[in-house]
């Protein structure tokens, strides 16, 4: 899978990183893949197959583990590995824990999947793993703290640059959130099942702050970090501004943790938690448009970089995404915009926008860019970016618009009166105006894994390429191919 | 201790807490824009990614 | 004078800033949720299950039921035509975990208790195209061949028992749960009881139509045919609940 001839005389430690970057894309691959099965069950529901291991219930948390720690996950272990070491110039403080991390956080992945499939949910969203493997992730975060941390304190470079910090606040929220999130009492020692140690409103509240957080962490604050490395990289030129940066930085870290109660607007969840959520909300957009805005102009006066290099082209479309949906997020966390949206295929597509538009782009972008460096060579073929960048841009806007319809469809018809003050529609005629806008989005879908397995092809044909390819310099990890 | 029943009423730790963080964010604003040669300093920073460039820099690592 | 670059070059001052920045929040919107009182309301009627209507529970969690229906009536016009009276945080008082949910791919489920007879919800669950053809729901067949499995009902109990549900163990808790609920449903919350109280449940009701045996089906109709049906609100004023919002 990963070359090892390059042994531990290097300056840094990218075995590692290629591990990772590896299994990023092929964790991409499968959950992508899986996202459009179930997307497809909705709409055509014989998929089933009444076969309990992959019927929808069971089989949707097995997508979003897998595209959310399998392939986010892997990407963020990579890349943050990759610029630490070379922000800090300074190899990785331990081997033995970094391989620890790749090994436990794979092995916890696929342990996950088997066991929703099995029937083992904690049926928290985006927490499912049962307490045995959470306890593994807990593990695991721990070595990869002492990690990262330990590699910035024996930096050669006094200054710690911001990608850093944005990938610090992201794995110290995620040990805050894990351990709390997954408190709970196992029935036996023997068992996978367990109860959660909250119950009703307080539960529900902590999940919540969870998963609201699990978005605004894992899913921003470190693909931030990502964003503030490899943007400047790919385009030749430093970040547009440090100073936003660090407004950005703790605007972001602060006002997120606030907002997850906008999830239970409406609910038993006392008014004054969900309003003080609402507030946070809005103010949210002006660090995150700060990020984006950070980004974009980083390319000011090279703007035709956007036209002849694809790498590019994710980078922004990605950010591009971020903005987008960074503004949805506020306003579909407005109480009155919340009563419509709210239990409709709306959320589904704004989570979309924000995952395939601006996770998965951004992390393209940026293993496209580090994929070639770590291996040694050039890219296998540019002109195959090109051609996925169009079938990822495709897949999503088919998806995101199918949602956005389907979404106040729904919340329409669900409150539509007729003339004499009855409910105009039964539910399942609003279940049945769906289909259509189903068959969208499963097709949507089918865009974005072919583009997903282009890239496949590309990364396992470049890592090829660099392991053939007589190795010039001895101790030369770097790459050569040059930007 | 009777004083710290005051902070148990929204009246008061609402505005409070308005006071508290956006004396904050108003500081951390200033501080971060308003002196020109610090605003110098804080930039220079943003070409730490190019320090370690893949050529140039490796070369001089390696005498 | 502070400088920033303390923070930029001090990585145990970053951290422990960035933990500062991260903790505010959820401290301030938790934490009082488990002290204020008026966070679950004070209401009659609601009980923790009984040990078949956990077990259905579970199962309901197992096949991943949350993932397309909610059981959170929102207090608006059109849920309460739909749905019923909006939801109480007290009627999920006893839920580890909430199931609240967060999409309606289906509908919601708070209050389906009683609404179809135990026919109709066992064919609905083997086959729901059968009596909906527009449903997009998978068939759960297996449901109706599984065996429940029964042997860690005390386990599963006295885990709930940890977290805080009165499921008696003791003689003294019992007695406390007598005094709270009556003796109908202390005795049904005693776990030294579970194993007998499940069976006889099962087999009085027989929910799934077979009485030969005990089926995952029996555990799962059981617990929802109880949703949303423990607090009678007609006992309440309209307004009685409008306070703890």
């Amino acid at each position: 899978m990963t070359t090892t001839e390059i042994g531990s005389n290097e300056q840094y430690n990218f075995d590692i990183v290629r591990r990772f970057s590896f299994t990023a894309v092929l964790w991409g691959l499968i959950g992508m893949s899986i996202g459009v099965w179930i997307a497809s069950e909705l709409a055509w529901p014989f998929l089933n197959f009444d076969i309990p291991y992959i019927t929808f219930s069971r089989f949707r948390p097995a997508h979003t583990t897998t595209v959310i720690f399998g392939f986010g996950g892997s990407a963020l272990f990579a890349t943050s590995y990759y610029i630490v070491q070379r922000t800090c110039q300074a190899r990785l403080v331990s081997d033995f824990l970094a391989n620890f991390t790749f090994w436990g956080w794979t092995a916890a992945i696929a342990l996950a999947d088997v066991s929703y499939m099995l029937g083992y949910t904690q049926s928290r969203e985006y927490a499912e793993m049962e307490w045995p493997i959470d306890i593994l992730v807990e593990v695991v975060w721990v070595a990869y703290m002492a990690v990262f941390i330990g590699t910035i304190m024996k930096r050669k470079q006094p200054h710690i640059y911001v990608a850093n910090w944005f990938y610090l606040s992201f794995i110290l929220a995620t040990a805050l959130l894990h351990t709390f999130n997954n408190l709970a009492i196992p029935i036996s020692l023997f068992s996978m099942k367990s109860y959660s140690l909250f119950a009703g409103t307080q539960d529900a509240m902590t999940q919540w702050w969870y998963g609201h957080n699990a978005v605004g962490f894992f899913l921003t604050a470190a693909f931030l970090g990502m964003m503030y490395y490899f943007v400047p990289k790919q385009a030749g030129r430093p970040i547009y501004s440090y100073r936003l940066s660090i407004v950005h930085f703790w605007a972001l870290s602060f006002l997120y943790m606030w907002v997850g109660a906008h999830h239970l607007h409406w609910t038993a969840l006392p008014d004054w938690t969900s309003t003080l959520a609402a507030t946070f909300s809005i103010m949210l957009l002006l660090p995150s448009w700060g990020g984006m805005i950070n980004g974009i102009m980083t390319l000011s006066g090279a703007w035709d970089k956007l036209r002849t290099d694809p790498v590019m082209r994710f980078l922004i479309v990605a950010l591009s995404f971020y903005g987008m949906s960074t503004f949805e997020g506020p306003l579909m966390a407005l109480k009155d915009v919340n009563a419509l949206s709210h239990y409709t295929d709306w959320t589904v597509g704004h989570v979309h926008s924000g995952a395939l538009g601006w996770v998965a782009m951004v992390s393209f972008g940026s293993l496209y860019h580090m994929i070639p460096r770590i291996w040694n060579t050039k890219i296998w073929s540019e002109k195959l970016i090109g051609i996925h960048f169009w079938l990822a841009t495709i897949g999503v806007l088919l998806y995101i618009t199918a949602m956005w319809i389907s979404g106040i469809t729904q919340g329409l018809m669900w409150r539509a009166f007729d003339q004499y003050g009855n409910l105009q529609y039964s539910f399942v005629e609003s279940v049945a105006a769906m289909h259509p806008l189903y068959m969208m989005r499963a097709i949507g879908g089918m865009f974005y894994v072919s583009g997903m397995l282009l890239m496949v092809i590309n990364v396992m044909m470049t890592i090829r390429q660099g392991n053939n390819a007589p190795v010039q310099v001895p101790s030369g990890n770097l790459s050569v191919a040059g930007a | 201790m009777g004083w710290i029943y005051w902070f148990s009423s929204y009246e008061h730790t609402k505005p409070l807490a308005l006071v508290i963080l956006f004396v904050t964010f108003v500081g951390i604003v200033l501080y971060v824009y308003g002196n020109k040669k610090r605003g110098q300093k804080l930039e220079s920073y943003k070409n730490i990614p190019f320090l370690d460039d893949d050529e140039t820099n490796m070369r001089e690592d390696k005498k | 004078m502070f400088k920033h670059e303390w923070l930029e070059t001090n990585i145990g001052l970053l951290t422990i800033l960035t933990m500062l920045a991260i903790s505010i929040g959820g401290l301030v919107e938790i934490a009082p949720l488990f002290f204020i009182k008026n966070t679950v309301e004070k209401v009659d009627g609601v009980r923790p299950y009984t040990p078949l209507e956990l077990r259905g529970r579970d199962i309901y969690q197992r096949e991943g039921c949350y993932l397309c229906h909610s059981q959170m009536i929102r207090p608006f016009r059109d849920e309460a035509l739909r749905y019923g009276h909006y939801s109480l945080a007290a009627e999920s008082q006893y839920d580890h975990p909430f199931q609240w949910g967060s999409k309606r791919t289906g509908p919601d489920l708070a209050r389906v208790g009683k609404k179809y007879s135990n026919e109709w919800m066992v064919a609905h669950l083997v086959s729901p195209r059968s009596l909906v053809p527009e449903s997009v729901m998978p068939n759960f067949p297996w449901l109706l061949t599984t065996q429940l499995d029964y042997s860690d009902i005390e386990d599963r109990m006295r885990a709930l028992r940890i977290a805080g549900v009165p499921y008696s163990l003791t003689k003294a808790e019992y007695d406390a749960n007598v005094k709270k609920f009556g003796k109908q449903t202390a005795d049904m919350l005693d776990i030294n009881k579970a194993r007998q109280n499940l069976i006889k449940q099962a087999e009085d009701n027989d929910y799934d139509g077979d009485p030969s045996n005990i089926s995952e089906m029996d555990a799962l109709v059981a617990y929802l045919q109880v949703l949303g049906t423990m607090v009678d609100f007609s006992k309440y004023d309209d307004d009685e609940f409008v306070k703890y919002r």
